[in-house]
């Protein structure tokens, strides 16, 4: 009778497994080997690698040139018979040097896009930073009740898909839409939101404040509960009333989160795209509010100028890192 | 004393005044694009006054959504062309066909294929750094630090190029790759996985547990409120991404933000199929929101302790 045998083919999968564990464990033998902690980092370093290290690196390579179109010249060949491997160069390029940073200098569309996302920077940052602050303050009165109920409905946007929030805010802004029925119910004129070139900004900005001012009010609720309940016992003796307590307790101690969220704000409006994208792609004249991602967007994806777009990019990138290292450094106490 | 009550008492009903002032105006719009979604477009244009009471034409709204050429917002069913028939039971095999998926599935599909990847991915590397020795990890962990506080969105230019020389555009690997190995998410868990301690390793070490088993049956359980944050942050990263899938992506493999651009940069635009769309996508993640309500928020406190 066949009895099970460990050499019988059923058994082959297990003894496969089996022959690759011992091998493998001759490659990985021990904790002091430096070989496990490589395997363990290989998968992400190397997608690290291809993925965001190149194109950092290769995005400033290409920021000197002007690309004619996408390469397919043959860089480095070698067949061997059994082995061959062709690298191949990913665009054909004609150097420039420095002339795609000095186009910037001259090119109006830029600097509109530069006075845009600025302008609504400056109107929005302090516009929502301050409306989170006193949402998180109100929440964290000890009086309030259905405190996470509040919470939850004003945290909501959080999970709004940005371009789909866009459409709301495209459809509520329209001449009829919802905001001006709002406003003329109660007495004002209609605002042309979406084209006037001043009011279409101010949509963004009520957009964008509408979608983020939960996600900073979380921040700063966080913030609010390491302030040390003695400080405010202490102003309260002093005889210090709630704005006082506000102004020299609430406000100084929540200073490296307030310095937090302006910095990720300022940058989140540096980074805006689908806002511009969607609300006035469909209604506003199209150079009163585009930003620099947008152009850069347009630069490189419909002129398919992306030695010029690259060196766009960079200019965002190196004004985004450096506010970015501006907030570990100003914002750093906890650095570990 | 009574004026100090009174006081009081007009205090907490402006606080109060201005919280519910708040809630207002954050569920206004959603509520609002629900209504919008079950109105005909005559009616949501014709109408002098906005209205707040849903109508009944959601579904011919989807339904009109749905016969659109050339966006998909939800998968259909799709032809079954084979069939194998075993007498009283027969199948399609041609499972490909049984659901087209549309822009939603495709957003869903790669939003969570992003996140296990990316958990898979930074938790080992995580795991790395955090309780390893080996050489140029110093280098490696700053170089990954550097990244942190760049744009990675922003690099779609090379990205493009690359991922045309790799005749993946078009493809949701061009998608899911470039953010796979996320740095925010590397820098998280190497900070959580170094309160594993030692001994613990050590010990299962004794008992014969392979490097491996250490991270998946040690460090991972451990990790598991951090590992949830983490698939928050990522899952939204990816959900909210919008410049990359716009310019890689083509026609039928659609995520929900250029489909929804789809139909508001269309010749004609319909309303009334946009909200229809919007509600589709906004409505999923506002449940989840719900449900996971404690992880998004630490996620959001996770996402924001970068320094």
């Amino acid at each position: 009778m066949a009895t099970q045998d460990s050499t019988r083919p059923a058994n082959s999968l297990r003894d496969s497994v089996r022959f690759w564990r011992q091998s493998l464990s001759s490659v990985l033998p021990s904790a002091s080997d430096s070989t496990v902690g490589y395997l363990f980092l290989l998968p992400a370093i190397a997608l690290f690698a291809v993925f965001l290290a190149f194109p950092i690196v290769y995005t400033l390579y290409l920021s000197f040139f002007r690309f004619q179109g996408v390469g397919g010249e043959t860089l480095f060949w070698i067949d061997t018979g059994f082995f061959s491997y062709r690298l191949v160069s990913i665009a054909n390029l004609q150097f420039v040097g420095l002339s795609n940073y000095a186009a910037m200098f001259t090119d109006s569309l830029f600097h509109q896009a530069l006075f845009n996302t600025v302008f609504i920077l400056l109107v929005q940052v302090p516009l929502m930073v301050g409306i989170a602050l006193l949402f998180a303050v109100a929440l964290d009165a000890s009086f309030v009740k259905f405190r996470g109920v509040f919470r939850t409905v004003l945290a909501l946007p959080v999970s709004a898909n940005l371009v789909a929030y866009s459409t709301v805010f495209l459809l509520m802004m329209q001449d009829s839409g919802l905001v001006n029925y709002v406003l003329t119910g109660i007495g004002l004129d209609p605002i042309p939101w979406l084209t006037s070139e001043f009011w279409s900004r101010m949509t963004i900005v009520g957009a964008v404040t509408w979608r983020w001012t939960g996600y900073n009010m979380i921040i700063l609720l966080a913030g609010l509960q390491n302030v040390p309940q003695q400080l405010y016992e202490a102003a309260e003796i002093d005889g210090a009333n709630r704005i006082e307590k506000f102004r020299y307790v609430t406000v100084p101690q929540l200073r490296p989160v307030l310095l937090f969220v302006f910095v990720t704000s300022t940058i989140g409006t540096f980074k805006l795209f689908s806002e511009p994208v969607i609300i006035n792609g469909g209604g506003a004249p199209l150079e009163s509010t585009i930003t620099i991602v947008q152009y850069i967007y347009q630069t490189a994806f419909i002129d398919f100028r992306l030695g010029y777009a690259s060196a766009l990019t960079y200019v965002l990138i190196g004004v985004v890192s450096l506010l970015s290292a501006a907030q570990l450094r100003l914002g750093g106490e906890g650095d570990a | 004393m009574r004026e100090e009550t009174r006081r009081e008492a007009v205090w907490q009903f402006l606080t109060y005044s201005f919280i519910v002032l708040g809630a207002v105006v954050t569920l206004v719009p959603l509520y609002w694009i629900f209504v919008a979604s079950t109105l005909s477009e005559s009616e949501f244009l014709s109408s002098t006054s906005p209205r707040l009471v849903p109508g009944g034409e959601f579904f011919s709204n989807l339904q009109a959504l749905q016969a659109r050429e050339n966006v998909q917002i939800l998968g259909h069913v799709g032809q079954m062309t084979q069939y194998v028939d075993l007498g009283p039971v027969y199948f399609a095999y041609d499972f490909w066909h049984l659901w087209n998926p549309g822009a939603i599935e495709n957003s869903i599909f790669i939003a969570v294929a992003y996140t296990l990847l990316s958990l898979v991915l930074c938790s080992m590397a995580g795991f790395a750094f955090a309780k390893y020795e080996f050489r140029f990890k110093k280098p490696m962990f700053y170089a990954i630090l550097a990244t942190l506080i760049l744009p990675i969105q922003l690099l779609v230019i090379p990205l493009f190029l690359l991922m045309s020389q790799l005749n993946m555009t078009n493809t949701y690997w061009a998608i899911i790759l470039p953010w796979a190995a996320n740095p925010l998410g590397i820098f998280l868990m190497r900070q959580n996985m170094r309160s594993i301690p030692d001994a613990l390793l050590e010990s299962a070490r004794m008992d014969g547990a392979t490097e491996f088993q250490l991270y998946y049956k040690i460090a991972l359980p451990t990790m598991k409120s951090s590992l949830a944050a983490l698939a928050i942050i990522l899952f939204l990263f990816q959900w909210n991404l919008f410049l990359f899938p716009l310019v890689i992506l083509e026609q039928g493999k659609y995520t929900i933000p250029v489909a929804i651009n789809q139909l508001v940069g269309a010749q004609r635009v319909y309303y009334d199929q946009i909200m229809v769309a919007a509600t589709l996508s906004i409505v999923p993640i506002f449940v989840l929101f719900l449900f996971l309500q404690k992880q998004f928020v630490s996620g959001i406190l996770a996402g924001s302790v970068k320094e």
